[in-house]
């Protein structure tokens, strides 16, 4: 067992009290117990990025090895814990927690970070109970070996994480629990600011990903699922900004385009790994 | 993502012309079309993920029945990314985008070269206003830092920032065409294809793959001095490496080491490393004298004539084995096989001479991709344009305030269409500044 599948497990099970803490928030409606929430949010998130640290640390194989390896003296170099389906399910719970703390200036409201908390858990959750999931540190294989690997997982990751708040607001608006909703124009106005953080992400992560698979592959774009997948997400979002801006959409049919756009996020993420094959097919091992 | 209102199209009426050649120009520049050209391409995508592309016609028949093929043959879904429907769609996508784009960018520049300072009952009735009382135009306008003045008259100003955010739509539309036309150079005048070498071996062309496999050369030589691959202790590989020398005119001009993620560039040309394979190499003694034969390698002495034919990993549960050919006295083709771990196989006496197979080796193999596109650089450009383009979209947003001399004082109202929310903010701490009321 390696020291960062602890700090993990312990970090999963943060995410669960977050989550039993909200519902305590919104059944005493009580600012002390939302500020304590918040703090539990940040030491979570501060536990998480040291739980990735350590897996990073460990699979170079311990702390020595990575002074090593600076000095290019090391046999086997570790590598950022972004390389396989395990990883990327850590990462993006990581993500998802990172943007609720980067949107708390503007949208701070309970019933938001709760779900990113139950959506966090479950990501969490599946990495490290689901006997499918393989949760060992494996070196990486030639293709991966790139320092794109990191600006390329990063913009991708951060911008599902940005649509999951995109859709949470959406399915906020469709659901409409009266006592505990934010306003309509809240939802709206962080709906819109996460397809804003999100789009260009996602640009950023395809246009990256092309670079990388240029130098790798000899070929920019070669319709592998992963990237028309990938392209049809973005296309939709496209298609999402121009029905908020060119024809104005607002309410109901904005909401229900978030909800679309982020099946089409989910089936980018899992339905290409686990349905259909091809180049990126280390993204489901 | 166009700030712009719909309604805004009905403005601005072409000067009079055929109706019909108004209807193709409605019918281009609608946004209607453009969502349904987005939509056609996107499922067309979804069928060129579903079904296996550009696989031989076996397979489809194995993967599906007569009839189901038959359709997929005639909407063209084996190959959905070359076929008739996608690129029409593209280019009717690219013409719309054009028709798109170019009236509104008109428009947005002729507003922004013809705005003039509102009345002051104009001003009065806007949302985001405040009143300097006793102070003129010259007094205040060391508070607006960051703006730039568009216009200056006589008790009248307007100030802006971030005015690129108008264009940024346009910037992002522009280098999707961009990105498509590089496409384009890439698929008129590229071309890939893979090319193997064998440690020794040089070839000077490439057989292309696509529509039309056809040789190309080079223009160089390429030389594949050594190759090494190395394993993790798990098994899995570690990393590749093609050592190659660029030939010209049979000199070398070049030395490099091709890995997966750095490959080599020379004349145009990039050669990556995508693939390793083995092949056997049969080392025999023949009467005494070692021969090396590879699959299909011919040795010929005198009478006796020897074909490898055939390689099999495991013969019938005894190991590792290769098939010879040869011819028998009375001048006909006879077989036998050779087992290295048999040892009453390993030795045969073939017209008089002593036939002993002594191993087999595993010769790697380097599978190179050759790659030539001439459309990377616009490329590159096209996403560096739409990344730039994106951010300045919606980072940056672009607000006019006026400033009007009047009675009073100053009078002062702003404007932005795009993060009225953040507009708001920012005017407030202007109107702290100012203390105005």
């Amino acid at each position: 067992m390696f020291v960062s599948n602890e700090i993990l497990s312990v970090v999963t099970f943060l995410y669960l009290l977050l989550f039993l803490g909200h519902l305590v928030c919104f059944a005493t409606k009580k600012e002390k117990v939302l500020t304590a929430v918040w703090v539990g949010l940040y030491v979570t998130f501060g536990l998480h990025t040291a739980g990735l640290i350590a897996r990073w640390i460990e699979s170079y194989g311990g702390i020595t090895e990575v002074y090593k390896c600076i000095f290019q003296i090391c046999q086997f170099p570790g590598h950022a814990p972004l390389s396989n389906f395990y990883e990327s399910l850590i990462f993006y719970a990581w993500c998802i927690a990172l943007i609720v703390i980067a949107m708390k200036k503007r949208l701070r409201f309970p019933l938001l970070t709760m779900f990113a908390c139950l959506v966090a858990l479950g990501f969490m959750g599946y990495a490290s109970f689901s006997t499918s999931v393989d949760k060992k540190i494996t070196p990486l294989i030639p293709a991966l070996q790139s320092n794109w690997l990191h600006i390329h997982v990063f913009t991708c990751f951060i911008a599902y994480a940005a649509f999951a708040v995109s859709f949470l607001a959406g399915l906020f608006s469709i659901v409409n629990w009266k006592s505990i909703m934010p306003p309509e124009e809240t939802l709206e106005e962080l709906n819109y600011r996460s397809v804003m953080v999100g789009f260009p992400m996602l640009s950023a992560g395809i246009l990256t990903g092309a670079v990388w698979a240029h130098y790798a592959w000899g070929s920019y774009w070669s319709w592998d699922p992963k990237e028309t997948w990938s392209l049809i997400t973005w296309i939709f979002y496209a298609l999402f900004l121009h029905a908020r801006f060119a024809r104005g959409w607002k309410g109901r049919r904005i909401a229900l385009l978030s909800i679309i756009g982020f099946a089409s996020v989910i089936f980018t993420y899992f339905g290409v790994n686990f349905i259909l094959s091809g180049l990126h097919s280390y993204g489901a091992a | 993502m166009s700030a712009t209102k719909s309604n805004e199209g009905r403005e601005g009426q072409a000067p009079p012309s055929p109706p019909f050649l108004d209807q193709v120009y409605e019918f281009l520049s609608s946004v209607t079309l453009a969502i349904a050209l987005l939509a056609f391409i996107a499922v067309l995508s979804i069928f060129g993920t579903l079904v296996k592309q550009q696989a031989s016609p076996e397979e489809y028949l194995s993967y599906y029945s007569e009839s189901t093929n038959t359709i997929i043959k005639f909407l063209g879904l084996n190959d959905v990314f070359h076929s008739r429907w996608f690129i029409a769609a593209l280019l009717l996508f690219v013409l719309n985008l054009i028709f798109c784009s170019v009236p509104r960018l008109l428009r947005v520049i002729k507003s922004g070269r013809s705005a003039k300072v509102p009345s002051e009952k104009a001003l009065d009735g806007m949302a985001l206003r405040c009143l300097v009382t006793g102070k003129r135009i010259d007094d205040v306008t060391g508070v607006f830092k960051n703006y730039r003045a568009t216009l200056r008259n006589e008790g009248s100003m307007i100030l802006e920032r971030g005015s690129l955010g108008r264009y940024a739509v346009y910037m992002v539309h522009l280098s999707i065409i961009i990105i498509l036309l590089g496409g384009l150079i890439g698929f008129l005048f590229g071309y890939r294809g893979p090319l193997t070498l064998a440690k020794g071996e040089t070839k000077d062309s490439v057989v292309s793959r696509g529509a039309a496999t056809e040789r190309r050369p080079l223009g160089f030589a390429l030389k594949l001095t050594d190759f090494q691959v190395s394993f993790y202790p798990t098994g899995e590989p570690k990393d590749y490496v093609s050592n190659v020398e660029v030939l010209e005119n049979g000199k070398r001009v070049l030395q490099k080491s091709i890995r997966v993620n750095d490959p080599l560039s020379y004349g145009g040309v990039s050669i990556y490393q995508s693939s390793y394979g083995s092949n056997p190499v049969f080392v025999f003694n023949v009467g005494g004298e070692p021969v090396e034969l590879g699959q299909g390698g011919v040795y010929k002495k005198g009478k006796l004539h020897l074909l490898a034919v055939r390689y099999e990993k495991s013969v019938h549960n005894f190991g590792p084995g290769v098939q010879v050919a040869y011819v028998d006295e009375k001048g006909q083709p006879q077989t036998t096989w050779f087992l290295t771990e048999v040892p009453r196989l390993r030795e045969k006496n073939i017209l008089g001479t002593t036939v002993r197979l002594d191993k087999i080796q595993e010769e790697y193999y380097t599978g190179l991709e050759v790659s030539r596109d001439p459309g990377v650089w616009v490329v590159w450009f096209g996403f560096a344009l739409i990344l730039f383009g994106l951010y300045v979209n919606f980072f940056l947003y672009h607000r006019r305030i006026y400033l009007l001399e009047i009675s009073k004082g100053v009078l002062i109202a702003g404007t932005a269409v795009k993060n009225k929310e953040g507009f708001r903010e920012e005017f407030e701490k202007l109107k702290g500044k100012l203390g105005c009321s």
